[in-house]
């Protein structure tokens, strides 16, 4: 009970910390602009959350997402409706998260070496196709996924309750999840309880890629630009959350509610820092920090729990 | 005294490991340490060698009271442990091992690595292992793993040697040569503490025995004044039939047929058949191939020629997944590694094989989940607080239970069991026995490997024999332990 409570704890306490230290914190522009800012990183971390889950690890979203925000928007620029081009994003993730599941499942490289090989391939073809300059002409419409508001709050926070909801289902509540849960905590004893291993590895990989894709057209939607620069250390970022919020990198723990409240606690970390005048370079220190201490207490716990005759 | 030890508790949390610990060792005695899993002998153990700290009671180490905090601190003091799977660094060499902690050091932290190799040559060489320095310790068998482990100890100029389970994963030829060390190290007047499963090679080491149970000793004394079962008793707290022998049935119609079954250089042209309601050993050193012939059946290693039938019909079998869905389950010996998700709760474990059946459309039913978890667990008799409990906090005859659930669950009818009693204690073996009995009875065809040819005796219908990749011999159940040794060690011509 205490790994699910801490994280939410040490989130409350944050809160009501920045709301006596600063007279802005509890304001309405600046709680939605908190949501708004959060939104990219929430969404991509809840692939990742499935992802880490199952045992892996993946260091390619950050140039995936920015893959994702430029033919998107290149789509839109050419003309095409802004739902279409949103999809044409939300493929490019797809596409690219299942090449890396079913890199990792047929060549049986580690996860960590594929990712980090295509982060290169699909950073520098980004680059390529755009050559290096933003796509600027994107419809005045598509500011709405990442500024517009829908009954009383930003659109984005449905976009991300909701893919947060359907996160958690998958998770909990079907068999791909199970097999995610088996697959990580452990890949022996899954293939021989006649898991399909391969095929779900990679699954979960596009799952990550998809919700990548998604993140990328936020971002692009907020900028009102796709740029091939973007999400650059996303990925840590993305990480991070799901760390701080109990997810393990040995596989076979973690949860969407964890993950979720990670990524608002360095969410809240930073705006708080904005408010209050701090660095944004202690800033990083700071997060850098709360993560390896998230990470202690976790350990500490477990090892604490882990005594046998 | 080399080492006594009385009143030691220890708790973990809310769990009494120990309770009242009582140990004294001899300098040149093998002192037996017995008990169930969970009694408290690892605990003990880890306390004497500086991996765990008492909450209380006296410790004299040669005389004196000690309390070592860290593990090389009694290793300073003399105390070295040899563990089950030696905790050993794979990708260094035999010398590198035997040093590690201890390099001989030159200026500038530069390592002596020539000395090394010179004096783990000179110790190996003294004690005629089938070792060599340079040799890599990832690639050994883990008797020659041991064997390292021993030599660690014995170059540190230990004066108490603990053994956990040394033979647990030896064969016969070798479990013998772990005697012989052991011995010598006696003579030597070494103390050795020697922790086992295995009841029947009590008497061929120990001098005197010290038995635990729920964290207390119960008995010690010289061994030669105790009788196995009076051993067993102490152990288990209760009466229990010492010798169990199953009643065999008339098998039923045949439910896997292997025919040819070969892969170069490890099996040779393996047939036989499995009918319902059969139990049929698997016998065989070390090496003959047997565990092999259960992996290659169930897809795990592919194959260079064989055919496999299940219920008549030819089985197309390239993955475990293939053999899952020809109803066919492998319960490994290494249940730890290839059976358990043991993070995972012990409901997740038992249905992981079957998600399908209680699943709709890719969304699982967890009101059915937790229905056929809880029924398993009545079943099977599965001690446990409940199905959401890690299966890594289960001992290990539960933790066997749980796998066996999972392929019931599967409704397997082919079950390969690779030595399913390993690192098993007395009173779960018997129960583990039950289950297979019960297996049998409804139905399922049973493979049995085991290294432990009493257990075979007591359970199988009848016994197959493997050498050097062939079944060399099939012998009635009722046979005894000499006529299948025959068959395993010597060729066909001697036989």
């Amino acid at each position: 009970m205490m790994q699910r409570l801490l994280p939410f704890l040490s989130l409350i306490v944050l809160f009501v910390a920045l709301a006596i230290a600063s007279p802005h914190f509890l304001t309405e522009t600046n709680l939605s602009s908190v949501v708004r800012q959060t939104a990219v990183i929430n969404t991509m971390s809840l692939g990742m959350t499935v992802i880490i889950i199952a045992g892996g690890i993946d260091l390619s979203v950050g140039a995936m997402l920015a893959m994702s925000g430029v033919l998107g928007t290149m789509a839109m620029e050419s003309g095409m409706p802004v739902p279409a081009g949103i999809l044409i994003g939300v493929l490019t993730g797809l596409f690219w998260g299942s090449l890396n599941g079913f890199l990792t499942t047929r060549l049986r490289i580690a996860p960590f070496i594929v990712t980090l090989g295509t982060l290169g391939i699909i950073r520098g073809l980004t680059l390529i196709i755009t050559g290096g300059l933003p796509v600027h002409r994107v419809p005045q419409s598509f500011a709405f996924l990442g500024e517009g508001n829908l009954l009383g709050v930003p659109f984005v926070l449905w976009v991300v309750v909701i893919c947060a909801v359907a996160t958690h289902v998958v998770l909990e509540h079907t068999r791909l999840g199970r097999y995610a849960f088996a697959i990580g905590s452990n890949p022996d004893a899954a293939v021989y309880a006649g898991v399909p291993v391969g095929f779900d590895t990679t699954a979960i990989y596009a799952l990550g890629g998809l919700l990548t894709g998604l993140a990328g057209m936020i971002e692009a939607s907020r900028l009102m630009t796709g740029q091939p620069t973007a999400g650059n250390g996303y990925e840590l970022q993305a990480i991070a959350a799901v760390v701080i919020g109990g997810g393990s990198l040995h596989g076979g723990e973690g949860s969407v509610i964890g993950t979720l409240i990670g990524a608002l606690i360095m969410g809240l970390l930073s705006n708080g820092s904005d408010l209050l005048g701090i660095s944004p370079y202690l800033q990083q220190a700071i997060i850098g920090g709360v993560i390896i201490l998230a990470v202690t207490v976790d350990e500490l716990r477990k090892r604490r729990s882990h005594g046998d005759g | 005294m080399l080492l006594d030890l009385s009143g030691i508790q220890k708790r973990f949390g809310g769990v009494t490991a120990l309770r009242d610990g009582n140990l004294a060792v001899e300098p040149g005695e093998v002192h037996l340490l017995l008990g169930e899993n969970g009694a408290g002998k690892s605990t003990l153990m880890k306390i004497v060698a500086g991996m765990e700290r008492r909450d209380s009671g006296r410790m004299l180490w040669q005389g004196r009271a000690a309390a070592f905090q860290t593990p090389a601190e009694a290793a300073a003091a003399g105390i070295a442990m040899v563990h089950q799977e030696s905790l050993l660094a794979p990708h260094l060499s035999v010398a590198e091992n035997i040093f590690l902690g201890r390099e001989q050091r030159l200026p500038f932290g530069w390592v002596n690595r020539r000395r090394m190799v010179e004096q783990a040559a000179r110790l190996i060489e003294e004690h005629h292992f089938p070792l060599h320095a340079d040799w890599q310790v990832g690639r050994l068998s883990p008797a020659a793993k041991q064997l390292v482990g021993i030599c660690r100890a014995i170059q540190h100029g230990s004066s108490l040697l603990i053994f956990d389970e040394p033979t647990s994963s030896l064969s016969g030829a070798e479990t013998e040569e772990v005697f012989r060390i052991v011995r010598t190290l006696r003579a030597r007047g070494m103390g050795v503490i020697y922790i086992t499963h295995r009841l029947e090679e009590l008497r061929a080491v120990g001098d005197r025995v010290t038995i635990l149970r729920d964290g207390a000793t119960v008995h010690n004394g010289p061994l030669a004044e105790v009788s196995t079962d009076r051993i067993i008793q102490y152990m288990v707290g209760r009466e229990m039939v010492s010798i169990y022998q199953r009643q065999p049935l008339d098998p039923g119609p045949e439910l896997l047929r292997v025919e040819g079954l070969t892969r170069r250089g490890v099996l040779h042209e393996v047939s036989f058949a499995l009918r319902t309601g059969e139990i049929v050993g698997l016998a065989g050193l070390i090496g003959a191939g047997r565990t092999e012939a259960c992996r290659a059946i169930f897809g795990v290693d592919p194959v260079d020629a064989g055919t496999i039938f299940v219920e008549g019909r030819a089985a197309r079998i390239r993955s475990p997944r293939e053999a899952v869905a020809a109803g066919i389950a492998l319960i490994t010996e290494d249940r730890q590694r290839t059976g358990l998700a043991l993070r995972l709760p012990l409901a997740y474990n038992v249905t992981l094989a079957n998600l399908g059946e209680i699943s709709h459309f890719g969304v699982l039913d967890r009101q059915a989940q937790n229905r056929v978890t809880t029924d398993y667990i009545a079943r099977l008799r599965i001690r446990c607080s409940s199905g959401r409990q890690a299966a890594g906090r289960l001992s290990g005859g539960n933790q066997q239970k749980v796998v066996i659930a999972k392929w019931l669950f599967r409704r397997a009818r082919v079950f390969l069991f690779d030595e399913p009693t390993r690192g098993i204690d007395v009173g779960a073996k018997a129960e583990v026995f039950a289950v297979m009995d019960e297996l049998a009875r409804s139905g399922a065809a049973i493979l049995m490997v085991s290294s432990e040819m009493q257990e075979l005796l007591q359970v199988a219908d009848r016994i197959l024999v493997m050498r050097q990749g062939r079944i060399s011999g099939e012998l009635p159940g009722r046979t005894t332990q000499e006529e299948i040794m025959r068959y395993a060690a010597l060729e066909p011509e001697a036989i």
